[in-house]
């Protein structure tokens, strides 16, 4: 399905992130070791490893949902600390949460202006402009072609996968630098995860916003994806370009380099049912 | 590839599903217009007091007694529910309903201090109880149930020990007692006159405060933080939401609106009694959010709801008596609504859910 073709990244393309050596600890489960990664202007960067390996806990630190044990956080070629993710979203970090992050008691509108609502003044006061969410919220979910029963209808009503379109979209209206996606596929059917896909490969294509990317599926990464870190056990075990390894190499470096019980889990990811 | 047809297309396969019993259009039109369904409730119990007691309830004199603890009810509901949506509770609110015009009394007879300004120490004293059951709450992470409860027992205790039980008696200062609850009316005066308009201050109080509270809730990002911290708190901070300020917030509003019914309570009678607000004041005014609309459960609540639900109580305390019960027989219908309530209001949720695809 893949017709047209991505051009490879830019060589010199400048480094918009960079994550050094991040550790986190939740009293005694350790999540994170030394965890550093980086991320260039425009890349799309495949997240990925198995269930407990730490990929929400560096995405929430990123997010500025948890504040990272040791380590340091550069964007943008400045060392930042996000105390909440109100900093982050300030600085262009936007996050679409494994869980979502909607708020199921209100309505589609609100919950995609949540945080930077639009305002009118009324008689001095500084009320909501509804109307204006309402429209653009509309316009919006038009433009990216995701269609739900109403923007008025509360999110508890949605499909999950309705909910999960929401979260995207909410994600890419304020035009992110850097879009961060925790399994944005998880609860979309064969068409809705081509859909999404879609979308961030239009945002690969004009090579403006980078993305981190959290997904289970090597074709789906190799679709849309220009690099895939391996996160195991806390780590990075692997860093490798798309474009310079192929699926079946991948899974040999993966084989090779980690002992058994991952490679397992891995290959498992991969061609479920073969190993 | 076109994402937008794809999208389309695939989209079209799913949708809210349309209820289709008779029933579930029912409760679904309860969810919608919960204010409205609490209202018929108030209406036909009206009528129904109305020809019981042939015709004495919508008196002047009567209405006046109802709305008056309308009023006072409502705007401790009504801060209930603030703090009911963002997922807590205060149990502590019949304390500082005591003690904040006990202080502005206080203040009066001993240092000569203006009414008014006492009020408004009265008030910001509740605002500061709110604050610290706020703070206590989310900080160190004690429920609030508990929190509310310890700070029930210590002001009630402060409240009490500050002058041996003894109620103070207010000095009358007008036009203070007049706009804040004092009734000048005589069976003679006109209603649209002054005095005849100083027999529902108090209820006119809680209609102002709701309306304000009404806009903030659904008109303002206040509003919308606080229903967002409610409904999913782990959601609302990962986006941004500041949930620990909101529920503080929100504790320092309830804390001010039941100083300020206790106020309006003390310019009432022109006398602070230190037991003016017993707990049993808090649990009918949670009943009253309850009948009104608003679960436990938050994320949803209406301030209107609870002023009418405030209405429905103050109808079964006083027109039972009116048409000739006991006094303690009201406690059997109110028992009876806020359990009926709260189940009619878990089914209308149910439903909610259960019409997800
Ligand atoms: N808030 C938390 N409190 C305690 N432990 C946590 C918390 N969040 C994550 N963990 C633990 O950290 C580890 C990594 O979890 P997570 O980052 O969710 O992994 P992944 O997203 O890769 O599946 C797991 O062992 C998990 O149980
Ligand atoms: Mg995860």
């Amino acid at each position: 399905m893949n017709t047209q073709t991505i051009p490879p990244l830019a060589p010199d393309a400048p480094v918009v992130l960079e994550m050094s050596n991040i550790s986190k600890n939740f009293g005694a489960v350790t999540a994170l070791v030394d965890v550093s990664i980086k991320l260039r202007q425009g890349e799309v960067l495949a997240l990925v490893g198995d269930n407990g390996a730490g990929k929400s806990t560096l995405i929430k630190i990123l997010s500025g949902f948890h504040q990272p044990d040791t380590g340091t956080i550069v964007s943008q070629g400045k060392e930042v600390r996000f105390a909440s993710p109100r900093d982050a979203r300030a600085q262009g970090i936007e996050t679409v949460y494994q869980d979502l992050a909607l708020i199921g008691d209100l309505s589609v509108f609100h919950n995609m202006f949540l945080g930077r609502e639009y305002h009118k003044r009324f008689l001095g006061l500084n009320l909501l402009d509804n109307r204006k969410m309402r429209e653009q919220a509309q316009l919006y979910l038009d433009t990216l072609g995701i269609t739900i029963p109403s923007v008025n209808s509360t999110v508890d009503l949605l499909s999950g996968g309705q909910r999960q379109c929401i979260a995207v979209a909410r994600s890419i209206y304020s035009s992110p630098k850097i879009l961060v996606l925790d399994e944005p596929l998880a609860a979309l059917g064969v068409r809705e995860s081509a859909h999404v896909l879609g979308l961030i490969q239009n945002l690969r294509k004009q090579r403006q916003v980078s993305v981190i990317l959290i997904v289970h599926n090597y074709n789906q990464i190799f679709e849309v994806c220009d690099r895939i870190n391996f996160l195991h056990s806390g780590e990075v075990a692997l860093d490798a370009s798309t474009a310079d390894t192929s699926e079946e190499e991948l899974i040999r470096i993966v084989k090779s380099g980690l002992g058994t019980r991952a490679i397992e889990a891995a290959a498992a990811e991969v061609r479920p049912g073969l190993v | 590839m076109q994402p937008t047809k794809t999208a389309r297309a695939g989209k079209s396969a799913v949708g809210v599903k349309v209820p289709h019993t008779m029933t579930e259009r029912l409760l679904i039109l309860l969810s919608r217009y919960r204010e409205a369904s609490i209202a018929v409730v108030a209406i036909v119990l009206v009528i129904y007091f109305q020809f019981g007691s042939d015709g004495g309830f919508l008196s002047p004199q009567f209405m006046s007694v109802v709305l008056r603890d309308t009023g006072r009810l409502g705007l401790v509901a009504a801060a209930e529910v603030m703090l009911m949506i963002t997922g807590e509770i205060d149990l502590s609110l019949s304390a500082i309903f005591s003690i904040a015009p006990y202080v502005m009394a206080l203040l009066s007879v001993t240092y000569g201090l203006p009414l008014a300004v006492g009020a408004l120490i009265g008030v910001l004293i509740g605002i500061l109880v709110g604050a610290i059951n706020g703070i206590i709450t989310v900080r160190f992470k004690v429920p609030s149930l508990i929190t509310t409860v310890g700070m029930l027992f210590f002001l009630q205790g402060i409240v009490v020990s500050i002058y041996n039980s003894q109620p103070i008696v207010a000095p009358v200062e007008q036009p203070f007692n007049a706009i804040f609850g004092q009734s000048l009316y005589q069976p003679s005066d006109a209603l649209l006159s002054w005095h005849g308009i100083t027999a529902f201050t108090p209820f006119l109080w809680a209609v102002l405060v709701v309306l304000v509270l009404a806009l903030v809730l659904n008109r303002t990002t206040f509003g919308l933080h606080t229903i967002a911290t409610g409904s999913n708190i782990i959601g609302a901070r990962e986006i941004g939401v500041r949930t620990d300020r909101m529920k503080i917030y929100n504790f320092m509003i309830a804390g001010g609106c039941a100083a300020f019914a206790g106020i309006i309570n003390t310019a009432q009678f022109t006398s602070a009694d230190p037991q003016a607000g017993s707990p049993f004041l808090t649990l009918q005014a949670i009943a009253a959010a309850v009948i009104g609309g608003t679960s436990l459960l938050g994320g949803s609540g209406t301030v209107i709801g609870a002023l009418i639900g405030a209405f429905v109580v103050a109808s079964l305390n006083n027109g039972l008596v009116m048409i000739g019960a006991q006094a303690t027989v009201s406690d059997i219908y109110l028992g009876a609504a806020i359990i009926a309530a709260m189940i009619l209001s878990i089914q209308v949720d149910r439903l909610r859910t259960r019409r997800r695809v």
